[in-house]
């Protein structure tokens, strides 16, 4: 079944585009945070380590709400519906 | 979506006519008696009738093939109005047959040549449209879902303004940022478990009291606009003696387990007539 009538707007295709974008660069930046805390949990990282990886995390998301923000896209809208297979990012 | 349709449309001229067929259902009396005047069927089409063939009897129509086209089709399938006036059609004449006996509704546009044809394909078919209605013979489908309530965002709770000092990069802040996400990861995780045994203890409970049952997908967020967690999806074929077990059922679990769980039906038993 096709999705609801496509509608070749090139503004709309940009911004699209850019979710897209988005999207893929949060998906990264949250594997890369869960395989922080994973090794964080493991506690084989010394504290100024820990303290590193965290600090870049952090700006890391501050940097993605930047980035949201200026090209008007919901986080919520960082999001692909993979059908049967859920949601590529957890939605909650 | 199944379309056993042998009827595709191409050489026929635009006055050209095939059959639609909306149910199969027994030849006894009281499918001979059906009343089909209430019922218009599909936009454009002839008047809705019965099409005996020995032992079953097919609800059919004669329709435009030019409206049938699958190009046709594949537009209307695009558009939501469209589509849900063509399936809402179908399912009331499925409807109207269902209240005199069990019935196999068949898929939105199931299409034939000819009125030939499609008996050639209820003799074909006979043994398992046989099976189908024996299966859903005073039994009825009830649809059920299960929500986790919508609750605030797991990270919003461990969110606190990150120190400002020195660009945000204040001593101990990365640890603290760390420890918050952790804390946040593991609320979602316990509460998607919790959710799941919610879903699992609900679809357990329920059939107990089906004689059959199909887990269907979960719906995200996106079509319906709703922010609550689907959780479970799924349909029960009930005996029509124990419909009354369901409601009670239904809210007896959502009170023991806090979801919000949501029934439908009687529905005529599409999802358990097999691949007819």
């Amino acid at each position: 079944m096709t999705g609801p009538r496509v509608d070749l707007d090139s503004e709309q295709m940009g911004r699209d585009l850019v979710a897209l974008v988005l999207t893929v660069v949060e998906l990264l930046r949250q594997l890369m945070e869960r395989q922080a805390i994973r090794r964080v949990e493991q506690g084989d990282l010394s504290d100024e380590q820990v303290e590193e990886i965290g600090t870049t995390l952090m700006l890391l998301d501050q940097r993605m709400k930047e980035l949201c923000e200026q090209h008007g896209v919901r986080p919520e809208d960082l999001n692909l519906d993979l059908g049967p297979l859920g949601t590529l990012l957890p939605r909650d | 979506m199944t379309q056993p349709s042998d009827a595709q449309v191409t050489s026929s001229s635009a006055e050209a006519a095939v059959t639609y067929v909306f149910a199969v259902c027994r030849s006894t009396r009281a499918t001979s008696a059906l009343d089909l005047t209430g019922v218009t069927g599909m936009p454009g089409g002839e008047a809705v009738r019965l099409l005996p063939s020995g032992l079953l009897t097919a609800v059919v129509q004669t329709v435009p093939a030019a409206d049938f086209t699958d190009e046709v089709w594949q537009g209307r399938l695009a558009d939501r109005e469209e589509i849900e006036r063509y399936a809402r059609a179908h399912h009331a004449v499925v409807s109207a047959v269902a209240t005199h006996g069990p019935v196999v509704p068949l898929p939105l546009a199931t299409l034939y040549h000819d009125d030939d044809r499609a008996r050639s394909r209820l003799a074909e078919e006979a043994d398992r449209f046989h099976t189908a209605l024996k299966r859903v013979a005073h039994h009825a489908e009830w649809g059920v879902k299960v929500y986790r309530p919508a609750t605030p965002d797991p990270a919003a709770a461990f969110e606190e303004p990150a120190p400002e000092t020195d660009g945000g990069r204040a001593r101990g802040a990365g640890l603290a940022y760390l420890n918050r996400k952790r804390g946040a990861q593991a609320l979602r995780e316990k509460r998607r478990e919790q959710a799941l045994d919610v879903a699992e203890s609900v679809d357990a409970e329920l059939r107990g009291l089906a004689a059959a049952s199909r887990r269907l997908r979960t719906h995200g967020a996106a079509l319906s606009g709703d922010q609550r967690v689907h959780v479970l999806n799924a349909t029960y074929l009930v005996a029509n003696d124990r419909a009354h077990e369901v409601g009670l059922l239904v809210r007896a679990l959502g009170e023991r387990t806090g979801a919000q769980i949501e029934l439908s039906g009687p529905w005529v038993p599409y999802s358990f007539v097999g691949e007819v």
